[in-house]
């Protein structure tokens, strides 16, 4: 529905921490054609690895991923010793619970369901994300 | 049943009667003016009588069902719902027959306790009177039918057996009580009892209201389901105003809710296949945009509709079921209307290219800023124009139009040309699960559509409204609220300073404040 916007001059760091191979193909794919550089994790533990690396701009989290859950790893990048600088945004299409949803939104800086939202839409999203 | 029977024989007898005596008389009538018959060809006069009689039997029969339909309907409605009833028919009533029925039987009842309660109170001329009013009283007390009678107090006066023993409460806490205090009612739209009421005592001198699926919770009792029929008479000094019938359906409608849930279930399966679809066709699109030709790329279009299509038909299923479990948020933000309307229009359009109907747009371009939940009222928007796409049949244009209307509401209406509603299926038509009989066979759909689209409208502040007329077309109209009405609360959300927008929300996030 958005107009799509012009790429960010700097080339920004996205992690994607994502299970679903379709999934991450397509966001990958569209966000390296709109200039981001995009790393993948398809599981959290390795996820959670890469985002206290704390070289990334953008870390994209779904919920539901194999080995630690994407709550989890939220609360572990937002506790006192391992603050990141990056924006991290949950990538869901789950019905979060009471308890989640506030947790989300105390601790994460954005929410988007992947089913309402196409890849091109997903990069105008980041785009404007000062 | 054998009275029936009995009335049934008679209606038919003499409607029967009436038609053989037309028809001799325009027989006769024909004979004379045009003597196309010679007098010797007895046998063509006996076939031809014989032609009238036949003729009159069986359009007798049929109008006889037809004149007798609601109150066979009554008596198996009144079967249904007769607890441990012998003659219990396992098939449920004729839902749109029985609408008739219960007026007729509410109506009744009311007219029997005013009766009463008047002669009464006014020393009955005859003892004779008397005697057959108050086994009119008594016919109506045992009738298996829970009732309630209310006066101008809008306090239960009276109330059937079957009334007392449905609820489960003492006298003690029925009488004297307003209906809504002693049972919890729980009505599918903020048009409930009470507002009735209160509408009747206002500026009504008779009125009748039907409601379905109400919800009623008692202490110590499941959740019953039932419609409820209440009568409305001011004129009488008796102070019996109202009389409230309850229909219970609590099995049909349970039924229906468990489908319901299980159908959401379901459906959430679809959703990450569904978004992986739409990523795929986005991508080829995009891509082969320049190396594919027309026809390619009109299929490529097509194929991003019908992904659009499930889309929406997911998440209406999803968000029905998440009004049933309160838990559909609306988060108004501050939007420019025109912008926002055009562009569900653009999409729209390319589905209605392929049915050969095109959208006309009249926007005005004086609209204020609206307060909407984005994707919530694309939702709306979509699945009007995807009825009037539906019901169109052969009428080649749909027009959009946008203006301010009373009270500064923004009006929307999306008018089709095509097969149009007579006025008692219009009347019906945003209340869940509900499919016109008649169009049943010939569009697709769940019954869920316009029940969304008033729930999601009223969540906004606005008003949902129909016109239509059979054969020509129908016009659904909608109104949202400007942004500078919506009050200090909705316009924080949640309260949190988070703008949530269509597809997810970002804090301090900039972008769609317009």
């Amino acid at each position: 529905m958005e107009e799509s916007v012009k790429p960010p001059t700097q080339s920004r760091k996205v992690l994607i921490i994502e299970d679903e191979y379709f999934i991450s193909e397509l966001y990958v794919r569209a966000l390296e054609k709109a200039g981001y550089q995009v790393v993948l994790a398809v599981d959290g533990k390795n996820g959670l690895d890469k985002a206290l690396s704390n070289s990334f701009d953008i870390i994209l989290l779904d919920i539901m991923v194999p080995t630690i859950t994407g709550t989890e790893i939220l609360e572990r990048l937002r506790s006192n010793t391992t603050q990141i600088k990056g924006k991290v945004i949950i990538i869901t299409n789950l019905e979060q619970g009471e308890e989640t949803k506030e947790k989300i939104e105390q601790q994460a800086d954005g929410y988007i369901i992947k089913a309402e939202i196409t890849p091109k839409q997903l990069v105008s999203f980041l785009d404007n994300i000062k | 049943m054998d009275h029936i029977k009995k009335l049934k024989v008679q209606v038919f007898g003499q409607i029967a009667f009436g038609l053989i005596a037309v028809g001799i008389i325009s027989f006769g009538l024909w004979y004379i003016l045009f003597e196309q018959i010679e007098l010797d060809s007895i046998t063509a006069l006996v076939l031809a009588f014989l032609g009238i009689i036949g003729f009159a039997l069986l359009l007798g029969e049929l109008l006889t069902r037809a004149v007798l339909e609601p109150m066979n309907a009554l008596t198996t409605a009144i079967l249904h719902v007769a607890p441990n009833h012998e003659n219990t028919p396992s098939s449920p009533p004729n839902l749109e027959a029985v609408k008739i029925g219960r007026e007729l039987v509410s109506s009744m009842a009311l007219q029997i306790y005013q009766l009463a309660s008047h002669e009464s109170a006014s020393n009955a001329e005859t003892e004779s009177r008397r005697e057959s009013i108050i086994q009119a009283v008594n016919v109506v007390n045992h009738l298996p039918l829970p009732l309630f009678v209310l006066n101008s107090e809008r306090n239960i006066t009276n109330a059937s057996e079957s009334g007392i023993a449905y609820v489960g409460l003492e006298s003690g806490k029925l009488f004297g009580q307003p209906l809504e205090d002693a049972i919890h009612l729980e009505f599918p739209s903020e048009n409930t009892l009470g507002v009735w009421i209160d509408e009747c005592q206002k500026s009504k001198v008779t009125s009748t209201k039907i409601w379905e699926r109400v919800r009623i919770t008692l202490p110590d009792q499941a959740m019953k389901q039932c419609d409820i029929s209440a009568h409305y008479n001011r004129d009488n000094p008796s102070g019996t105003e109202f009389i409230i019938t309850f229909f219970d359906r609590t099995d049909k409608y349970n039924q229906d809710d468990e489908s319901l849930g299980f159908v959401a279930l379901a459906v959430h399966e679809l959703r990450t296949p569904v978004t992986m679809l739409r990523g795929y066709i986005e991508v080829l699109e995009d891509e082969l945009a320049d190396s594919i030709d027309d026809e390619m790329k009109d299929f490529m279009h097509k194929m991003n509709v019908a992904a659009g299509q499930l889309t929406i038909f997911v998440n209406n299923i999803l968000n029905v079921a998440r009004i049933e479990q309160n838990q559909l948020m609306m988060h108004l933000t501050e939007t420019d209307w025109p912008t926002t309307l055009n562009a569900v229009l653009d999409d729209m359009e390319i589905r209605a290219k392929t049915s050969g109907i095109t959208i006309e747009r009249d926007i005005a371009d004086t609209i204020p800023p609206v307060g909407i939940d984005n994707i919530s009222i694309y939702e709306v928007i979509a699945n009007l124009i995807d009825n009037a796409i539906k019901y169109s049949k052969g009428s080649k244009n749909i027009i959009v139009s946008s203006q301010v209307g009373d009270n500064d509401l923004i009006e929307t209406t999306i008018q089709d040309f095509g097969i149009g509603m007579p006025a008692n299926v219009t009347a019906n038509l945003f209340e869940k699960f509900y499919r016109n009989h008649r169009t049943r066979g010939k569009a697709a759909g769940t019954g869920l559509g316009l029940y969304l689209t008033k729930s999601i409208i009223s969540a906004h502040g606005g008003q949902v409204w129909v016109n239509s007329k059979e054969g020509k077309g129908s016009t659904f109209g909608f109104s949202v609220v400007p942004y500078s009405q919506l009050s200090e609360e909705q316009r924080k959300g949640d309260g949190k300073g988070i703008i949530r927008q269509s597809h997810g929300w970002i804090k301090n996030h900039s972008m769609y404040r317009r």
